[in-house]
């Protein structure tokens, strides 16, 4: 079950660099921005599954808006002269890790009630 | 649990697959590409290779110079002698002998201790940048000055002082300072020319600059190669 998304990942990294398009330099800073928010939606999608309130049109749409806002902030604030480049790097590195941690709780708390439910 | 999650999770799975490596291409890319990259050790290894190769051949070069010369020598007889003498002149002249006689030794280094009271100063203000040692050769040239060299490389008709990032280049020869700029000359010409003129400037903007008469001052010979592949000599009637 939980085979099918890595096997994308995996199928997703192998594609990526199989195909010779590269992001022009100038829009490294951005892809990196919208890489951030592709892995925190990812997480992000995992946590909501451990805690049975999932959603696969939230995600979606989340996963999309939040890659496609976050590249485009960054690079208005450049016009603008504002780094919200940072401020997007921050937002998305806690709600990363805050994620992150969420998910180990989860799994934790399955483990044990496992755990305890099994000599009856 | 239905599958419907399955299906989302993998697309989004699969994207952030693409994004990832997308990036990990240009990252890895880039520390290739870029020459000031401290990770490139790969093109400072070529660079101190291709060193020592010309070192090697520099010292070839040389080598059969002074036994051509030697071969040059054995051959004094009768109206030879006149062309081996015209030959002789022509190679001090460009260079190719080592030479020695009365002139000048110029230190010039950076101004360490001005920087080290200003710390937070602009360290350009204190480096000796080319074009103090361009003007200054340049001088040394009116002066009179017959054989240059700086840092044991001896200037010659094709001979470059260039800045190249952090370093200077002589005869496409990486310097550093302290710069020791030998010249023989007129010492007393040489002197007057220099400390009326960049020596003056220099001593100025607080670098620590020496000026040393000396009876005999040895300046080595050119070792590069010399080739002339465009030039013709004119035919005069």
């Amino acid at each position: 079950m939980w085979l099918l998304p890595i096997l994308g990942l995996i199928i997703g990294a192998v594609i990526g660099s199989a195909i010779t398009f590269q992001v022009p330099l100038i829009y490294v800073k951005y892809m990196s921005i919208a890489v951030l928010a592709s892995l925190d939606s990812v997480f992000g999608g995992i946590r909501a599954i451990l805690e049975d309130h999932f959603d696969g049109t939230v995600l979606l749409t989340g996963f999309f808006t939040n890659t496609l806002l976050a590249a485009l902030l960054a690079y208005l604030g450049d016009r603008l002269g504002v780094d919200l480049y940072y401020a997007a790097v921050f937002a998305f590195g806690v709600r990363l890790f805050h994620n992150l941690a969420t998910i180990r709780h989860a799994l934790l708390l399955r483990y044990r009630q496992k755990k305890y439910q099994e000599p009856r | 649990m239905s599958r419907r999650w399955l299906l989302s999770i993998t697309i989004v799975c699969v994207i952030s697959g693409l994004f990832l490596a997308f990036q990990l291409k240009v990252q890895a890319n880039n520390n290739n590409t870029n020459p000031l990259s401290q990770k490139n050790t790969n093109l400072v290894m070529i660079i101190k290779d291709l060193e020592t190769e010309i070192k090697t051949q520099e010292d070839q070069i040389e080598k059969i110079r002074n036994e051509l010369s030697n071969l040059q020598n054995q051959l004094t007889r009768g109206s030879l002698q006149e062309l081996q003498e015209q030959l002789k002149a022509a190679r001090i002249a460009a260079g190719l002998t080592p030479v020695a006689g009365r002139g000048l030794i110029i230190t010039i280094d950076d101004n360490k201790e001005g920087l080290k009271t200003n710390p937070q100063d602009d360290p350009n203000k204190y480096i000796v940048h080319f074009e103090y040692i361009l003007n200054l050769v340049s001088e040394l040239k009116i002066g009179g000055a017959e054989a240059i060299s700086i840092n044991g490389q001896r200037l010659v008709s094709t001979s470059e002082i260039r800045c190249v990032g952090n370093v200077i280049l002589v005869n496409t020869t990486r310097i550093a300072p302290p710069f020791e700029i030998r010249v023989i000359g007129s010492p007393k010409l040489l002197a007057e020319i220099t400390t009326s003129g960049e020596l003056d400037i220099l001593k100025s903007l607080n670098y620590p600059v020496s000026l040393q008469e000396s009876e005999e001052v040895i300046i080595p010979a050119y070792k590069g190669d010399l080739q002339f592949n465009y030039s013709q000599t004119v035919k005069e009637d």
